[in-house]
């Protein structure tokens, strides 16, 4: 009798974990993400790390949370500033050993739809990228484990973790998890070009020819002048997942960008075609910030390039000269597609008090 | 001036260790809704059955393109094609992909010459040399269309799929 009352209670036990492991309990609110139709729904969510209202809250509070840094100090948004589109304004950043990073802080805005992410590419999902920097001893330093069990004694993180999770340990997993919830919520829509393309806003002569520039492929044969930017970075998003050789250097030796990853000779100093949404607030440029304004960028791309044997097709090719060997903007257009490319600023995203440090009364040390 | 001098001695040296990457050395694979996958270096494809056809490139001009076509290549793969490409099988698509990320669509249906009527080559040569680099060495040419956007350079994985 005894035996069965055992094993009716596990099967009751079980029954109910069944129920509770999918770690959505009703009390959970769905996040409910919003964005222009124009973007498109070309993006996966994990099945097991779902948007909730809770889970995103929680995200945000551990992007602003310097505990998870080996020396309390440093937090996602050292590197990620949301007055400069989630991206810091030095060349190389600095985390927790004092040591400059490998590569430049990256804007994060519109992840949702980025499906490998770094200059190189080299992970697939937010989840498994949030760990790179949370361990890295340059960044902050700090294994998933020790983050989880710094959390795990304050009295602010543990029971909001069981809300969202269900457990009543904190685990690394559950850190990234919550921490690409909140990032999958970083949507940037709102620039003045956003409201142009609905029809919201009246462009001025000099920005209506940056657009112009940006958008054509130069024909001189057919007497059009163009830039020819939107071939890689076009589209309402601003932004295709391809990566490029952009003639940096006649070949890449200290940092080989996504060769790393390949192996393939074919794939030096490849690296990502970076959104341009916000790009006047990410300066400095490139993925080793080698380029400190807006004009230096062009000025590459109009004059200044390596030709290395894998250069990009379309940098290879583009000349508004017939049978001219660079791009040949004048000076006057290259203020033009600087004028356009200041209207890809979204302000509403970079003070949108969604996004902003939660922890109050204190920038880097929340409230225990 | 010194500058000058020095990137360009920069790119002669970038030139010699870069150089032409082995062309033997990049592959084309075909995986996905397949009996075999199958991944192909240039010489594997040099020796399957080759076609040459006209068309005419961004440049507005025609060029010959030399190299297999994809409904052989399928048919080694074993991809439904013919008789099979019916019923269900009708929802299969196929993603081409290219070393830098870009990706295009196809139906499996357009690709199925008795089907559309149409070749689609996977070319590996133009006007007689082996296609250059960022272009090459493999590339779709799908002569009927009238915007080469889908003429996809420097072909790397070909995956077929079904719509669910």
């Amino acid at each position: 009798m005894k035996l069965l009352t055992s094993i009716l209670s596990l099967f009751l036990l079980a029954g109910f974990l069944a129920l509770k492991s999918p770690r959505h309990d009703a009390r959970l609110h769905p996040y409910k993400l919003e964005y222009p139709s124009s973007f498109g729904s070309r993006f996966v969510i994990p099945e097991n790390n779902s948007l909730t209202e809770e889970g995103v809250t929680l995200g945000r509070m551990l992007f602003y949370e310097p505990l998870l840094s080996k020396t309390n100090t440093i937090s996602c948004s050292s590197c990620h500033q949301q007055s400069l589109a989630f991206s810091d304004n030095r060349r190389l950043s600095i985390g927790v050993s004092g040591k400059p990073t490998r590569r430049n802080s990256m804007s994060l805005a519109n992840l949702l739809w980025v499906k490998n992410l770094f200059w190189d590419g080299r992970v697939s999902g937010l989840e498994a990228q949030a760990a790179f920097p949370l361990i890295h001893p340059d960044e902050m330093g700090q294994s998933l484990e020790i983050s989880a069990k710094k959390l795990s004694k304050t009295r602010l993180y543990p029971p909001l973790f069981k809300e969202v999770f269900g457990t009543a340990t904190i685990t690394g997993e559950q850190i990234t998890q919550a921490l690409s919830q909140f990032e999958r919520t970083l949507i940037s829509a709102d620039s003045p070009y956003d409201r142009y393309l609905e029809g919201k806003y009246q462009l001025s002569a000099t920005e209506k020819r940056g657009l112009e520039l940006f958008m054509r492929g130069p024909a001189p044969e057919r007497g059009v002048r163009g830039a020819n930017c939107a071939h890689c970075h076009g589209g309402v998003k601003l932004f295709q997942e391809v990566f490029h050789n952009n003639g940096l250097d006649s070949i890449a030796v200290q940092d080989k960008g996504r060769q790393e990853i390949t192996g393939e000779a074919s794939d030096n100093g490849r690296f990502r075609v970076p959104t341009l949404r916000n790009i006047a607030l990410t300066a400095p440029y490139m993925h080793d910030g080698r380029f400190a304004t807006l004009e230096e960028v062009l000025d590459h791309y109009n004059q200044n390039m390596f030709h290395p044997s894998n250069l990009s097709h379309e940098l290879r090719t583009a000349t508004n000269t017939e049978g001219g060997k660079t791009l040949g903007l004048t000076a006057v257009e290259k203020k033009d597609l600087i004028a356009f490319l200041h209207l890809l600023t979204d302000s509403t995203f970079i003070t949108n008090p969604a996004f902003a440090n939660p922890h109050p009364n204190t920038k880097t040390k929340p409230i225990r | 001036m010194k500058i000058l001098r020095l990137k360009h001695i920069c790119f002669l040296i970038g030139c010699v260790l870069v150089g032409n990457f082995s062309v033997a050395a990049q592959t084309l694979s075909i995986i996905g809704e397949v009996k075999t996958p199958l991944t192909l270096s240039i010489n594997d494809l040099k020796a399957m059955p080759q076609t040459q056809l006209k068309a005419k490139d961004r440049d507005g001009k025609e060029h010959e393109y030399g190299g297999v076509r994809l409904v052989d290549l399928f048919q080694k793969a074993g991809v439904t094609l013919g008789g099979e490409l019916r019923g269900e099988n009708l929802t299969k698509y196929v993603i081409a992909r290219a070393a830098d990320g870009y990706e295009v669509l196809f139906s499996l249906a357009e690709i199925d010459e008795e089907f559309s009527g149409c070749t689609i080559l996977l070319a590996h040569t133009v006007d007689g040399q082996a296609l250059p680099q960022g272009i090459g060495p493999f590339r779709l040419v799908v002569p009927d269309e009238r915007r080469p956007a889908r003429w996809i350079r420097e072909i790397k994985t070909i995956e077929i799929r079904f719509a669910k």
